[in-house]
């Protein structure tokens, strides 16, 4: 006689072997397999499911949070405007506008492109590095009225709400160049940043000197303000510094 | 009456971001329970929690109205845990993480004879113990058999959910859930059943035909 395999122990045991009305016919019949079920049985049995611990109250609210502040935009105007159909044609029409552009770009006559130009691209790379200075030091100064506004009673932050929104885009922007650009002081500070200035955008108007507690707590985890400071102070040296004479470093991080 | 999902995704679609906002509300928690019996690792699971809503974020277009919002999101969790497992385990690969022997067959004298009588402080104590062995067993499954098991086993998916959120075929799924049994098997058996070896331990594992 047979005995049944042990994978059709393991699978019986879960309603997912096959044939299951013969498996069961043999376990009937078979002592040797139906001690071997007792077994599987009896260890399976012993483990149960983990218990998730529950999460801390504001769970959802705190993953919005930071989910928020990551989220790509999505249904721009011509997203909205195209079905799934157009966007195709509409891809096919912007290839061959590239190809005649590049076309044009070949064989158009060119005039004499004069040497000034060339130190174009290193100029709005400072212009960026003059706005995220810019960003930090607004940053800074909503941080630390934050950290010494009187906290007895109710306090009203609506102001700081307004301009915590406010920069909370610029934020955004200016993360995604940081990131695109591969800056490894900006880009995590900016991400650090971008999830405080949301809760202090979405929280109420209105806080209790504990939820300022809270808020302030947010600020001093790992060191936010400090680095705000030092990085906005590295970033501005860095738009200060002069520009090389010709040719520039294009590359040079935000 | 309560917006559907369906419809607050069609809201995101059409370019109300902030609508995203039901949909995370609604289902965090349960996420976060899933996730959470496959790292065993709070901070990781909330961490995984917010990726699987970015990540559902950015593929909504591909999700068809049609279909149930949280199937879909619960098989983003799945494999996105699935990922941070592999992930976790490639790090983890030189450290020594478990300290459970690997053939407990020779742990002689060190078995947990579980009495089947009254709860008392000792029983309490075993069961902490045998718990403390459960998680580790567990910690030696593979990355894909441990989410497979716990699909079948904790959450009682069927064997079509997990080939489905794992993109197996149907054998390789009941294949992934048999050898993750396999394995905790031959780590637990020695303490759940002692004294009675399985045939398939006696016989270097193979089956009996």
């Amino acid at each position: 006689m047979n005995h049944l395999s042990e994978e059709q122990i393991v699978l019986h045991y879960y309603g997912d072997a096959e044939e299951a009305a013969e498996v069961e016919r043999h376990l009937a019949a078979c002592v040797e397999c139906r001690a071997e079920f007792a077994r599987v049985q009896s260890m399976l049995r012993q483990i149960e499911p983990l218990e998730a611990p529950e999460p801390l109250p504001g769970f959802e609210q705190k993953t919005w949070l930071n989910v928020r502040d990551r989220l790509p935009d999505k249904g721009g105007f011509f997203r909205r405007l195209l079905g799934p159909q157009q966007k195709w044609i509409f891809a096919g029409v912007m290839a061959l506008l590239l190809a005649a552009a590049f076309m044009a770009g070949r064989f158009w006559p060119r005039p004499e492109q004069p040497l000034a130009r060339k130190a174009e691209p290193v100029n709005s790379q400072r212009v960026v590095l003059v706005a995220v200075g810019d960003h930090l030091e607004r940053s800074q100064m909503l941080l630390v009225e934050i950290m010494n506004a009187d906290a007895k009673g109710p306090i009203d932050l609506s102001s700081e709400q307004a301009e915590a929104r406010d920069l909370l885009d610029s934020n955004h922007l200016y993360r995604v160049s940081a990131q695109q650009a591969g800056d490894p002081q900006v880009a995590p500070l900016l991400d650090q940043l971008g999830r405080v200035l949301a809760e202090i955008a979405n929280g109420p108007s209105e806080v209790s000197p504990q939820d300022l507690q809270q808020v302030r707590h947010s600020i001093q985890s790992e060191g936010l303000l400090f680095k705000v400071r030092v990085v906005g102070s590295e970033v501005n040296s860095r738009a200060r510094r002069p520009e090389p004479v010709s040719g520039g470093n294009v590359n040079q991080r935000l | 009456m309560e917006v559907t999902d369906a419809a607050v995704v069609a809201q995101v679609l059409a370019g109300d971001r902030d609508a995203f906002r039901v949909l995370v509300e609604r289902h965090s928690r349960s996420i976060f329970r899933v996730v959470y019996r496959m790292t065993g690792n709070q901070q990781d699971s909330e961490e995984l929690v917010q990726e699987t809503f970015l990540r559902a974020y950015k593929s909504l277009e591909r999700f068809e109205l049609r279909a149930n919002f949280s199937t879909w999101l619960y098989r983003i969790a799945v494999n996105r845990t699935l990922d941070f497992l592999n992930a976790r385990k490639t790090q983890m690969q030189t450290k020594d993480m478990y300290q459970i022997a690997d053939n407990p067959d020779h742990e002689e004298g060190n078995q947990v004879q579980v009495p089947a009588d009254s709860p008392g402080p000792d029983r309490l104590l075993l069961s902490a113990e045998m718990k403390r062995k459960i998680a580790g067993a567990l910690g030696l499954l593979t990355p894909a058999e441990r989410v497979a098991f716990t699909m079948r086993h904790m959450e009682g998916r069927s064997i079509e959910e997990i080939s489905q959120a794992l993109d197996l075929k149907v054998s390789a799924a009941k294949n992934s859930v048999f050898r993750a049994v396999q394995k905790l098997r031959h780590q637990l058996e020695p303490y759940t059943s002692p004294g009675s070896p399985s045939r398939h331990a006696r016989w270097g594992g193979s089956a009996v035909k």
